[in-house]
């Protein structure tokens, strides 16, 4: 199939999804009104409850919800044959990924602007607030763990990368510095640090550079290959370096002003991303590629497991993903300036995903030419797939294919850090207000700082990547389904039609429960009995351990959601009667 | 016709540009946003004996200030006394997936 095809099947989901179903829905059954007063301006507090523009909040609600997930998702499922991942992309964003973002931001509209924690509390039950705190903690470690690795133990290991994120790092700093100390214009902000960032990259890939890296990791020629030694718990000194840097830069991110390095960061890295995809687009679309042999469909099989449960769960994001509720009701619901705009905003930005995964799912599909370079590609991991996808687009538009490679991989290394500095950040915050009171130290933030990195390494450094993947899939879209019972639940006590968001719950309920299911029966039961080191078995256990936990919270909150949905039926028969 | 048009690009030139505003620097001004509501929760706290009648600070500078944070007093309580859970946080990690 040629790529854009593809473009046009993704194109015609958007139209129908968003210019039918979801219109339909938003008309007929949530009925916004335009003169009803939104949270923002109800409680405009002037810091978290203001109202802004609904262009304004699409920019920030896409860019809120579109990072490596989109990304990685469809690359690891594509081993299962093109066809499942496409159509999973976009029947899963037609029928339940849209309708978890649009469902809960109007939710939480319509309840005073409640996050998720206080909605599930009023909705379910008292237990089932801590038991999202509970998802949402492993979620983060999951996050951690799986992005840590894939950027620490995947592309940090290329001597060609470790330079370019630093010279991103260093100008996000400068152009902190320029905005808010020297207060410089934007625009020239923008185009000094921005240039230099690509004068950076460039030098990256230049021996006199990367030669540096190369004695930095060890990297010795074995065979006629360049290997770096195994130094700590089976890792290799480029590994152990690259998890390193890993950290320095979240513990930076986390402990030091926003305004000096997350947000400036953040700002720098956009550019760089934003000017890589768009090349991408450019050059695919003048070299307009085919699948070559790429197989619609391999076996139910593969390594990350069988088609059912694990593709639902391997593409989140692209698809669906339980925490874009946290993101609409805590962030976006607040800001509203009028009820209509929830379904371009919600709605509309979770489309754009699905755009945006397709576009991922191209660059492992097309780019390679064929079904075993794809595999070749994939092996270190998702992320380096997508690193030289990007570079063979980048081709087509005249950029040098070194330089190509070592951009998309900075670009990719600098999106996962930008999320991982902010997810400790959470963790220290998150950690300080849990336990501050009984363990005053950690108010500390470099103790609640360290711990949370401490753990991440723990991650990183002894579970494979696919591993935490998939059981941070799972914990994503149970979360998901968590959301869209919520949604439901919702409209029930409303007295409205609320089928359309409980089938999608329960389908994703029940996959997710059987993926973290099997995920444990992998780690506890087929694995650990033949594991060769303790840092195998520690890591089976691990998984195993978080696997079953999250079902047995998964668990009490269907129970507490039965009862609730029996609960609003009451009700609503009795208010009928 | 012609005034229709260039209507129509200056509105498309403004949807694009608060879609990348949206894109590039709203969550920046969110967090400045809250920095100041916090400096201001606590400027409107030092003032607080003052609104009650029980002056902390020497009654004559904080007389002084009082204009300027009477008006600001109700999304002060609001902002003061809206009951928080950590899924609040969640908004200060943009872009996880």
């Amino acid at each position: 199939m040629n790529a854009i095809v593809v473009l046009i099947l993704a194109a015609l989901g958007i139209v129908v999804g968003y210019g039918f179903y979801a219109r339909r829905i938003d008309r007929d059954i949530i009925q916004p009104d335009p003169k009803k007063a939104t949270p923002a301006k109800m409680y405009m507090d002037g810091v978290d409850f203001t109202p802004a523009s609904r262009n304004v909040l699409f920019g920030y609600q896409f860019k809120s919800i579109a990072a490596l997930g989109p990304i990685t998702g469809p690359i690891v499922a594509v081993a299962w044959g093109w066809l499942p991942a496409l159509i999973w992309i976009i029947l899963g964003t037609f029928f339940i990924g849209w309708v978890q973002d649009y469902g809960s931001m109007m939710m939480s509209t319509r309840r005073d602007g409640d996050t998720m924690g206080a909605l599930s509390y009023k909705l379910v039950s008292p237990r089932a607030r801590n038991i999202l705190l509970l998802f949402i903690y492993f979620y983060i470690l999951l996050i951690m763990g799986a992005f840590g690795n894939l950027i620490g133990k995947g592309l940090m290991v290329n001597t060609k990368v470790p330079f370019g994120m630093l010279a991103v790092t260093l100008m996000g700093v400068l152009a902190g510095q320029m905005t808010y100390k020297w207060k410089r214009d934007i625009i020239l902000t923008t185009v000094v640090t921005v240039v230099l960032s690509f004068v950076g990259i460039w030098l990256s890939t230049q021996p006199a550079v990367s030669n540096i890296f190369s004695a930095l990791y060890g990297f010795r020629m074995v065979e006629g290959k360049a290997v770096s030694p195994t130094i700590f718990l089976g890792n290799t000194q480029a590994q152990v370096i690259g998890t390193l840097l890993v950290v320095i830069f979240c513990y930076l991110g986390s402990v030091l002003p926003i305004w000096a390095w997350a947000q400036p960061v953040n700002y720098v890295s956009f550019w760089i991303i934003a000017l890589g995809m768009l090349g991408g687009i450019l050059g695919m679309l003048i070299w307009r590629p085919g699948m070559g042999d790429f197989p619609a469909f391999t076996q139910f099989t593969i390594g990350a497991g069988p088609l059912w449960p694990m593709l639902f769960v391997t593409i989140a994001c692209g698809a669906i993903s339980g925490w874009h509720s946290l993101v609409s009701t805590s962030g976006t619901a607040r800001q509203l300036e009028n009820e209509v705009d929830a379904l371009p905003v919600g709605g509309g930005a979770m489309f754009m995903e699905m755009a945006l995964a397709t576009i991922s799912f191209l660059t492992a599909t097309v780019a390679f030419g064929s079904f075993k370079a794809y595999q070749d590609a994939a092996k270190p991991g998702a992320l380096g797939v997508f690193a030289e996808g990007l570079a063979r687009f980048l081709d087509h538009i005249g950029v040098p294919h070194d330089f190509g490679v070592a951009y998309g991989s900075v670009f990719l290394v600098i999106m996962g850090l930008t999320i991982m500095q902010l997810a400790v950040r959470f963790m220290r915050v998150a950690s300080s207000e849990l336990l501050g009171d009984k363990v005053p130290v950690m108010k500390n933030i470099h103790v609640g700082t360290i711990i949370a990195l401490l753990l991440t390494i723990l991650f990183v450094w002894i579970i494979p990547w696919l591993t935490i993947w998939v059981a941070f899939g799972a914990a994503n879209q149970l979360m998901a389904g968590l959301a869209l019972m919520l949604v439901a639940l919702w409209l029930l006590s409303e007295g409205k039609k609320h089928t359309w968001a409980l089938y999608p719950s329960i389908f994703m309920i029940v996959t997710t429960i059987a993926a973290l299911l099997f995920v444990a029966y992998d780690n506890l039961i087929r694995k650990l009995p033949t594991a060769k080191t303790v840092q195998a078995s520690i890591a089976y256990i691990l998984i195993g351990v978080i696997c079953l936990l999250l079902i047995v919270a998964a668990v009490m909150l269907i129970q507490d959601g039965l009862a609730a949905l029996r609960k609003w039926r009451a009700k609503a028969a009795e208010k009928a009667a | 016709m012609r005034e229709s048009i260039r209507e129509k690009i200056r509105l498309a030139r403004r949807v694009v540009g608060e879609i990348f505003y949206g894109m590039v620097l709203h969550d920046m001004v969110l967090g400045l946003r809250r920095q100041r509501g916090e400096v201001e929760r606590l400027f409107a706290l030092i003032l607080f004996g003052d609104m009650i009648g029980l002056p902390i600070l020497p009654p004559y500078y904080t007389l002084r200030l009082l204009p300027y944070v009477m008006p600001a007093l109700h999304r002060w309580k609001r902002s003061l006394l809206r009951e928080r859970d950590l899924t609040d946080l969640a908004e200060l990690i943009e872009a996880v997936d």
